[in-house]
């Protein structure tokens, strides 16, 4: 057997754990890793090397910023405030919610916003008398929706922001466009959908227009430090072109100066760090190092592109079918992790202009993740968070609505990077 | 003076089943004004343990404690609403599984840091092979320190 052989059995075979769930996908991947370095496919040099660690600290960055913002109650206060600004009544508050969902998941990652907002819908739900459902479904498709409009808005997004150099501004001047209007089209569908489960309820409009929504935030010195060290963060984002300071130093200098401002013991915030995903990403890196070093991947993307012809055009829209159809079913980030050498490989193989391949890849890879209850992490959260509440979404009750409302935001997607891009 | 477990111990303990329902426990813990009662299984071993701030505790959704500062917005109804929900729930759902006990041999001073080291109220007693012969709690430590220093109930 040659190492060829060896990296894919290992590859393949780390892959099924991880999508069987039987280990935790984080001890797969470090397990394979290390096997991948242990057998010889690759040494220790070469794996440390396929980490990227601009995407560890960019993740980690932001993972610090965030833990100690949302202490601050600012978050949940304002989804109250939009309840108000929603008079109160169903519909309107369903609308905004759903619009506030996918702001926040466009600065927040995905998982951290919808834990954020599903305890507030409960409540508003609660109060209105009406189904969590219809809300519990918006909050899944709107965070992965607006997860997709930025750079830090979904892992996915960063991995590839990372790897093909794209920058914040990037991200936002070719994906929030149509990030907004699978937003705008999707809370039109969605509407149509349940209107008949949003009955107005004049006591619950009184209670809710009496909420004092400022009294949902515990830290106001917290709110104002971790609010302006956000908008640092964004700023600095924002000026990349000027300054060229990468992702992982502006989100750890955002950390940095956060914890300054208010730890005295900084070990409480660095729990915040969820260490299970960032190791995650440590053995993909390293997998994916060991497979491409074989020559794998490059094998892989010679068969694409056979596959394809070499068009631009069909190129561009297999990844993005193709990443939303596997993304639905695996989980987004080893795929994703995987696609970024094979479309690199792509690069060094043809003359293709290789930017829309990454849009297509972020949004196959975020937007797919909708059509199951399995297809992206904050999916499953949202889906744990109901269950504990005796609110059963049922995997193919969701999918009645998600497979839908999926084709329709990936049809417009193919609109969109065909007029744009081909 | 005999200041050990097995003096200041009770030997009367209130014990539920892991099969027991909210509805049970409460009704014991307030017909017998106990704050505290033991989980045993058929053979009287001591399986979990059970204070009325674990069914406080289950009360409370889930959702209000990862998020403390939205219960006063929670509408009012939702109290009553929980406990009906979670009436029927068996005791195996909200029981401390990972009970702290001591034997009838073990001294007073090991009992009483027991409960300061692992902040807990109760501490069922047991024998060799793990069968529930007692209980102590805070308020027979307060008595056997009270002993000491001779200060009498009346």
């Amino acid at each position: 057997m040659t190492y060829f052989h060896l990296a894919i059995g290992l590859f393949i075979v780390t892959y099924v754990f991880i999508i069987s769930e039987k280990v935790h996908r984080t001890i797969t991947a470090i397990c394979g890793a290390v096997l991948m370095i242990v057998l010889g496919v690759i040494n220790q040099h070469q794996a440390i090397e396929g980490i990227d660690f601009n995407t560890l600290g960019l993740l980690i960055g932001m993972m610090v910023v965030v833990g100690i913002a949302r202490q601050s109650g600012f978050f949940q206060s304002a989804a109250l405030y939009v309840a108000q600004v929603g008079k109160g009544k169903p519909i309107p508050i369903f609308l905004l919610l759903s619009i506030t969902i996918a702001l926040f998941s466009a600065i927040l990652d995905n998982v951290t916003a919808v834990l954020l907002m599903v305890p507030v819908t409960f409540v508003l739900t609660n109060h209105l008398k009406v189904s969590p459902y219809p809300f519990l479904v918006g909050t899944i498709l709107f965070a992965n929706i607006g997860g997709a409009a930025t750079l830090i808005g979904d892992p996915p997004n960063i991995l590839i922001g990372s790897a093909a150099n794209l920058s914040f501004n990037d991200f936002l001047v070719h994906l929030a466009p149509v990030s907004l209007i699978i937003m705008v089209v999707t809370l039109g569908l969605l509407y149509f959908w349940f209107r008949k489960e949003f009955v107005a309820n004049p006591a619950a409009q009184k209670k809710i227009m009496a909420f004092q929504p400022k009294e949902a935030i515990t830290d106001w010195p917290l709110l104002y430090k971790s609010l302006g060290v956000i908008s640092l963060i964004v700023v600095g984002f924002f000026t990349h072109g000027i300054t060229h300071l990468e992702g992982a130093t502006i989100a750890m200098g955002g950390a940095a100066l956060l914890l300054l401002m208010t730890a005295i013991d900084p070990e409480d915030h660095l729990k915040e760090i969820e260490w299970t995903t960032i190791f995650f990403f440590m053995g993909l890196f390293v997998l994916v190092a060991a497979l491409e070093h074989v020559g794998a991947i490059r094998i892989l993307a010679e068969q694409l592109l056979v596959l394809t012809k070499g068009s631009q055009t069909s190129t561009v829209i297999v990844t993005l079918w193709g990443a939303a159809l596997l993304s639905a079913v695996v989980d987004n980030i080893p795929f994703v992790a995987t696609m970024i050498p094979l479309i690199e490989d792509i690069g060094t193989l043809t003359n293709l202009d290789l930017q829309p391949l990454w849009w297509a890849l972020a949004l196959g890879a975020d937007i797919g993740g909708n059509a199951t209850l399995v297809g992206a992490s904050a999916n499953v959260v949202v889906n744990g968070m109901a269950e504990k509440e005796n609110v059963h979404i049922g995997f193919l009750r969701y999918m009645k609505v998600a497979i839908p409302m999926t084709l329709v935001a990936l049809s417009i997607s193919t609109l969109y990077l065909f007029l744009r891009y081909l | 003076m005999d200041f050990s477990i097995k003096k200041y111990m009770q030997k009367k303990v209130h014990t539920v089943r892991e099969t027991d329902t909210v509805t049970d426990v409460l009704s014991l813990m307030i017909h017998k004004k106990t704050n505290g009662v033991v989980v045993v299984d058929d053979e009287n071993v001591v399986v979990g343990i059970l204070s009325s701030w674990d069914v406080i505790k289950h009360i409370v959704p889930d959702y209000l404690e990862d998020d403390r500062h939205l219960a006063a917005f929670e509408a009012g109804d939702v109290f009553e609403k929980r406990v009906h929900e979670v009436a029927h729930d068996p005791v195996s759902k909200f029981m401390t599984q990972d009970v702290h006990t001591a034997k009838e041999s073990d001294t007073l001073i090991s009992a009483i840091t027991m409960l300061a080291e692992f902040h807990i109220r109760q501490l069922p007693i047991v024998d060799d092979s793990g069968h529930l012969v007692g209980y102590v709690n805070r308020t027979d430590m307060k008595q056997a320190a009270g002993d000491i220093l001779r200060i009498s109930a009346k």
